[in-house]
């Protein structure tokens, strides 16, 4: 794709997103393990493999960790190449990247694993410096992989809800509810917007005039948000709003939610003991 | 700037998320004194609206490009208790929903974006625009140095965040654990891609914007400064 054409290339890519996230929306009705699971247990299963990650100092119980993620996803009939690709797809690709310089004793000094020579400086890979990019790269890859899969296997409003039994305030829910939904909303009218305009100016832009029409396209968003926001409190206030939001609809938890959470509660207190206790 | 999971150690996720926690309860008290019933969706389209915002990538010239947070302006046109809250709820929507993005950093997240590029942008901006009329050329020069300025201070606080780590987390042989760069490289490369790039984007954006509003509805400047 040209240059010329970032716009449609940033808009195509942000529908791309959010068609995936729709798309993934279909994973969570499937009749897999984790789908079947309570919403509450499986949030908080999930956030106690994620805390287990982030106290982890030790590479095979990241991968143990990793390797439950990949069972718990294949048991859920998630496509492995999809969720391989969504999870290992830019944050950890990029951690990789960031992660690369450290392993040379230019910034992590220590015992010497490698040296090789370029355009006459020596290079210098040391064994705390690789071990430390490899616990740091595997740690963001599982952490991605646990949120990713959380996301993929729970229905969205259903997470809302979750939110809720975790006591978060509920200004933050209910906005969070609507912001989902005008999300979408939002894409359409950029979309819209820019097919106007390609169809009467054509589909190369220079860059300056790109800036111009992206902060165009941001400006005239909220001018019509702004607009929008008088008819649909009018629109809540026909449903019966009064100030107060409501979830409908309960959790259900049965003996294999329970003995899930307490799965990973085990996990996660035996990594704290390996941390801290072990040695 | 946005950091996922596994770049901080549990030390600093921990102080973060308690750092925010009495800055989002005063914010939901804020908001509820401040917005009327009626405006409540605008909080919800103004959380939207920053999700949409940090996902249009605009051209820098070398033929890359970069994207604004939005932050700064959603503090200019809500003030800066709502624009905490919009600018949370974005980040929330895209780490839960989206799984972009890190649940156990969603308080280092909003505290470099949602407190304090919202709160040091909004009173740049009030300090530079002072009581200029709405429409005033001053007031697009003020929504550029607050976008400027506000993005590279949350920059620094999160190179902050990044450059502490080996220094708290580290085997005794030397070993990083979490983000493997100290303060010496941390700040400088996060400052550097900063101020010499994704800071103009904002600055643009923002004053872009703002201008855009003069023109078409300046009400909307004004009601942002109320707020």
């Amino acid at each position: 794709m040209k240059r010329s054409c970032f716009i449609e290339k940033s808009l195509m890519g942000t529908v791309a997103f959010l068609r995936e996230s729709v798309f993934a929306d279909d994973y969570a009705a499937k009749k897999g393990f984790l789908q079947a699971r309570d919403p509450r247990f499986k949030t908080a299963a999930v956030f106690f493999l994620v805390l287990s990650v982030l106290f982890s100092r030790d590479i095979p119980a990241i991968a143990v960790i990793y390797l439950i993620t990949l069972l718990s996803a294949g048991c859920s009939f998630i496509n492995p190449v999809f969720f391989l690709s969504r999870t290992w797809f830019f944050i950890p690709f990029f951690t990789l990247f960031i992660a690369a310089p450290s392993v040379f004793s230019v910034f992590t000094p220590g015992e010497p694993l490698a040296s090789f020579r370029i355009g006459g400086f020596l290079l210098q890979i040391t064994r705390q410096g690789a071990a430390g990019a490899l616990i740091f790269f595997s740690r963001v890859l599982v952490s991605v992989s646990l949120c990713v899969l959380l996301s993929l296997t729970t229905k969205h409003f259903a997470l809302l809800k979750v939110l809720r039994v975790f006591r978060v305030p509920q200004i933050f829910v209910m906005t969070l509810g609507m912001c989902y939904r005008y999300i979408f909303l939002f894409i359409g009218i950029i979309q819209d917007t820019y097919t106007a305009m390609k169809s009467r100016c054509g589909y190369a832009v220079s860059p300056v005039k790109g800036q111009r029409i992206v902060a165009w396209n941001i400006a005239t968003l909220w001018q019509r948000s702004y607009q929008m926001q008088s008819r649909v409190y009018d629109a809540m206030l026909s449903r019966g709003y009064t100030g107060e939001t409501y979830l409908y609809g309960g959790f259900r938890a049965g003996v294999r939610d329970v003995f899930m959470l307490a799965a990973a509660a085990v996990i996660f207190f035996f990594v704290l003991w390996q941390t801290y206790c072990s040695s | 700037m946005h950091i996922p999971d596994g770049y901080l150690g549990p030390a600093t996720s921990g102080v973060m998320y308690a750092a925010m926690l009495p800055v989002w309860a005063l914010a939901s008290r804020m908001v509820k004194k401040t917005l009327k019933n009626k405006q409540i969706p605008l909080l919800a389209i103004s959380a939207a609206f920053c999700f949409i915002i940090m996902m249009f990538n605009i051209p820098i010239p070398g033929g890359t490009t970069g994207h604004a947070v939005g932050a700064v302006l959603a503090a200019i046109l809500l003030g800066p208790w709502a624009a905490c809250i919009a600018v949370t709820v974005a980040l929330v929507v895209q780490a839960l929903l989206f799984g972009d993005g890190g649940i156990t950093a969603i308080g280092a997240n909003c505290f470099n974006m949602a407190f304090v590029e919202v709160f040091a942008g909004y009173y740049i901006y009030k300090f530079i625009s002072g009581n200029s009329p709405s429409t005033s050329g001053r007031r697009v020069f003020a929504a550029a140095a607050a976008g400027y300025l506000a993005l590279n201070i949350a920059a620094l606080t999160t190179a902050l965040m990044f450059g502490i780590q080996p220094l708290l987390y580290r085997t005794p042989t030397g070993q990083p654990l979490y983000c493997p760069y100290g303060l010496s490289v941390a700040v400088p490369m996060m400052l550097g891609e900063h101020l010499l790039v994704f800071g103009w984007v904002e600055a643009l954006i923002t004053a872009l914007v703002v201008k855009y509003l003069q023109k078409q509805d300046p009400s909307l400047i004004v009601s942002g400064k109320e707020g």
